[in-house]
């Protein structure tokens, strides 16, 4: 009994130092921030100029390390076992919350979860533009999603993948809206958009960044967003909601988070320094030329952001279903 | 005409001043370096780099992308003639025949060769990239998964060309390899297909751990096995150039790899890894003595290793029209452009000419500089071939786990080469060829995506291959080709392979 407290004791009197040392040194060592994509993807293009510029706020190195592999399911199992000690961070996209749910929807043992990760803060979030063809017969939002209507299965489209970010924005769309379209997975957002350009499919849902150009050229058409409210640089386009299909909101988004158990104030310095390295003039430069507009949230607000948009892809992942053979 | 020119004038000036210059030479020499280096191919070496990029501006940073891509493509040849090693997937046709070369110490020879035929390929296919970029984008988008399917059977086809021996081997190895690309993520359901709870095989088995493993590792052990070491090879001076008989056969088949290559590049999605075996079957059906393939035939290196060069520009036309990537390279390089606030797409060529002139001219400024870093290396390297094997290899073992390392930090890519090394090793052993197993596993995947996303293009109906013009041709033409084939079957007339199998057999008796 009385060895059992002086251990205890002990491990008290030795743990406090190591625990203060951890928050008043902090970071004392290289950071490493993991983006779970290849360098060029946009975790990646995030987790640049983001460790560039909290580099500066915390005089101390933050590097970039891009473990890949199996959609990102590799890199954020990499953080999510990694210690929690505030020198390991991952630089997520929404796959975070896809990934758990399909592995419960094919009863796998999931690579990871999403509560195993703690929400530093959100960097960007762009709401997904419906486009189609300019030769193409529709006009507005509307003439699609009634057509759509009228021939269930019939107008195709393309996306990044099954499960993937452009899926979950159309399967957002197709339930409020009442209408079955034709999916044809690409590899990648990229093939995605190059099967819509070649006319092999007749609507895709992507970023802002990625579609804008194509608008400007005359390629493409705008038909509507899925954001809460319309994208800057496309005031005509209006939003779903506007449309009457509030439940039609999707974004793509990019926040920093540390794994479950980092102590709150190496947190808090973390916090504290990503809200700085959000104004640093080289940061809102990089977002700039990548046509990403900076959509910073911390703590509560994002907490509630990240837990309405993994519900939101929960249901979405569970009304896809698993994809059987049909007859 | 007129006006190309000026704006290509336009574009020298910006890709003769020397900041530009000197990272096109950056470029070029890490790209060649990278080539070298077993394991890592282009993809890796763009990716690793591509963070450097972001200090310089959009076309420097672009032009030294670009050096480093065409510049592998140069140094994926080196390995592979020197040491059975792929330095990269497509160079996996140039390690059969340019190996040969090297065992018959013409390894001079065949680097020389494949450094002119590269640079001739770059040039020309810069050419017709200047000239035909936004008509043949537009061409190339009309290649959808149908199209694209139709284009992978006829790669296929390839298999008969690949191997000298037994057609029942071969097939047996081109089915155990498409079963190897069966591993991973299946990309139409989100299925994971024997992963046995290793979450990195979910991308599947990577070509290059297997190539590296399947060609040059085994390679390594059968040399360890035999009884008698084979000579180290004492290459002379003047045994350096090709002779003129070689260069003559060297060059109808730079010609057909340049245009094949350029064509096959230009295609959306992976295809330019098939242009070098495209090139390789196109020669040996071509040749007059396709008993020589295999045993180091000029014209097996000299067109696949065109052909790849040549893909390495096509690959860049939709990406400069349109604005969308071909490949996961030209992805790559779709990213550094948007870091540095170009939007790619298809206003890029007239909002941004000091970019897109700029860098067309530094490709032609950079094949002549890859020219002349690698023709005077063709010395060097061959020297290294004067290393005894028990210094030589432990090294190549070395370097070959690092590069297979570093690609993806994955040790799991580690495991998978060395498992490779071993399955080769016993293949071999049994006599059957290795290539076919890469074809396979390359077109595996490829195949079966098209071919899902096709039927899911037109609700599970087939007609689909047949009533789009492109797809219905090449299947067409796939049809002919396999007829072709079946015809000695009826007439009782020996080809090329029956011919060959009774003079071997003459010689073994």
């Amino acid at each position: 009994m009385i060895r059992r407290r002086v251990v205890a004791l002990l491990t008290l009197v030795l743990a406090v130092p190591i625990l203060a040392a951890s928050a008043d040194d902090y970071p004392s060592r290289p950071m490493t921030i993991v983006a779970p994509f290849p360098p060029g993807g946009m975790a990646d293009l995030h987790a640049r100029p983001i460790a560039a510029a909290m580099e500066k706020v915390l005089k101390s190195p933050v590097g970039v390390v891009n473990k890949t592999g199996a959609a990102g399911a590799v890199g954020m199992q990499f953080v999510a076992a990694s210690k929690p000690d505030g020198y390991t961070l991952l630089l997520a996209l929404s796959s975070i919350s896809i990934i758990p749910e399909a592995d419960k929807l094919f009863g796998r043992q999931p690579a990871f979860t999403a509560d195993q990760f703690e929400p530093i803060a959100l960097l960007s979030a762009d709401p997904t533009i419906l486009v189609v063809r300019t030769d193409s017969p529709w006009k507005t939002a509307r003439e699609f999603i009634e057509d759509a209507r009228k021939r269930p299965g019939q107008i195709s489209y393309s996306s990044s993948g099954v499960y993937g970010t452009l899926h979950m924005a159309m399967e957002l769309l197709q339930h409020p809206a009442g209408i079955k379209l034709r999916h044809v997975p690409y590899a990648g957002a990229g093939p995605a958009m190059t099967a819509i350009l070649g006319g092999h499919v007749d609507a895709l849902a992507s970023g802002p960044a990625v579609v804008i150009p194509q608008i400007k050229a005359g390629t493409l058409r705008p038909l509507a967003g899925w954001g809460d409210r319309r994208v800057a640089a496309l005031p005509e386009v209006p939003t779903f909601k506007e449309l009457g299909y509030p439940e039609a909101e999707f974004y793509i988004w990019a926040g920093l988070f540390a794994p479950k158990g980092t102590p709150e104030p190496v947190l808090a310095r973390l916090r504290e320094s990503v809200r700085a390295a959000v104004n640093d003039a080289e940061f809102k430069g990089a977002m700039d030329k990548m046509q990403t507009p900076i959509d910073f949230k911390q703590g509560e607000e994002f907490k509630k952001f990240f837990e309405a948009d993994a519900r939101r892809l929960a249901e979405g992942v569970r009304r896809v279903g698993r994809i059987e053979e049909k007859k | 005409m007129l006006e190309t020119l000026q704006n290509l004038s336009l574009g020298f000036s910006v890709a003769l001043s020397p900041g530009v210059l000197l990272y096109a030479f950056l470029g070029c020499l890490v790209g060649t370096l990278v080539g070298v280096l077993p394991g890592v191919g282009p993809l890796a070496g763009i990716s690793l780099l591509l963070p450097a990029t972001f200090g310089l501006d959009a076309t420097r940073a672009i032009v030294m992308l670009a050096g480093i891509y065409y510049g592998a493509m140069y140094g994926g040849s080196t390995t592979s003639i020197l040491m059975r090693i792929p330095g990269e997937a497509a160079s996996v046709m140039t390690c059969i025949d340019g190996y040969a070369m090297a065992r018959k110490g013409r390894a001079g020879a065949a680097l020389a060769i494949a450094a002119v035929g590269s640079y001739l390929a770059g040039t020309v296919s810069v050419v017709a990239l200047m000239f035909l970029a936004p008509p043949l984008a537009a061409f190339a988008l009309r290649f959808g998964p149908p199209e694209y399917f139709a284009l992978l059977v006829l790669g296929l086809l390839v298999l008969a060309y690949m191997s000298t021996g037994s057609m029942v081997k071969s097939l047996a190895m081109a089915a155990f390899g498409l079963l190897l690309g069966m591993v991973g993520i299946d990309q139409m359901t989100g299925y994971f297909r024997y992963h046995y709870g290793v979450v990195e095989l979910g991308d599947g088995l990577g070509v290059v751990p297997v190539a590296v493993g399947l060609f040059g590792l085994s390679e390594i052990l059968i040399t360890a096995g035999q009884t008698t070491r084979p000579p180290v090879i004492n290459p002379r001076f003047r045994e350096l150039l090709p002779s003129r008989r070689e260069w003559r056969e060297a060059g109808a088949p730079i010609g057909r790899g340049t245009v094949l290559g350029f064509v096959i590049g230009i295609i959306p999605g992976s295809a330019h890894i098939i242009s070098s075996f495209v090139s390789y079957a196109v020669e040996r059906r071509l040749s007059k003595r396709p008993q020589e393939f295999g045993k180091g035939a000029v014209a097996g290196v000299a067109g696949p290793e065109s052909a790849n060069n040549a893909a390495t520009s096509g690959a860049l036309v939709p990406m400069l029209a349109l604005g969308v990537p071909s490949g996961p390279i030209p992805a790559v390089m779709l990213a550094a452009m948007m870091v540095h606030g170009v939007s790619p797409g298809p206003m890029l060529i007239r909002q941004q000419p000091e970019l897109f002139w700029g860098f067309v001219a530094s490709m032609y400024v950079g094949n002549l500089v890859l020219l002349i870093l690698n023709l005077p290396l063709v010395g060097l390297f061959v020297n290294l071939l004067r290393i005894p094997y028990h210094f030589l290899y432990p090294g190549i073992l070395i370097f070959s786990l690092v590069g297979v390392y570093a690609v993806n930090n994955s040790v799991t890519d580690v495991w998978i080469m060395l498992g490779m090394a071993l399955v080769g090793w016993v293949l071999r052993k049994l006599d059957f060829e290795t290539a076919p197993i890469v074809l396979g596993l390359v077109l595996a995947p490829m195949m079966e995506m098209s071919l899902r996303q096709s039927l899911a293009m037109s609700d599970g109906q087939y007609a689909i291959f047949l009533s789009r013009p492109i797809a219905g041709t090449l299947l067409a033409v796939a049809a002919v080709l396999v007829a072709m084939g079946l015809k000695p079957l009826l007439t009782r007339t020996l080809d090329w392979r029956a011919r060959l199998a009774l003079a071997e057999k003459g010689e073994e008796l």
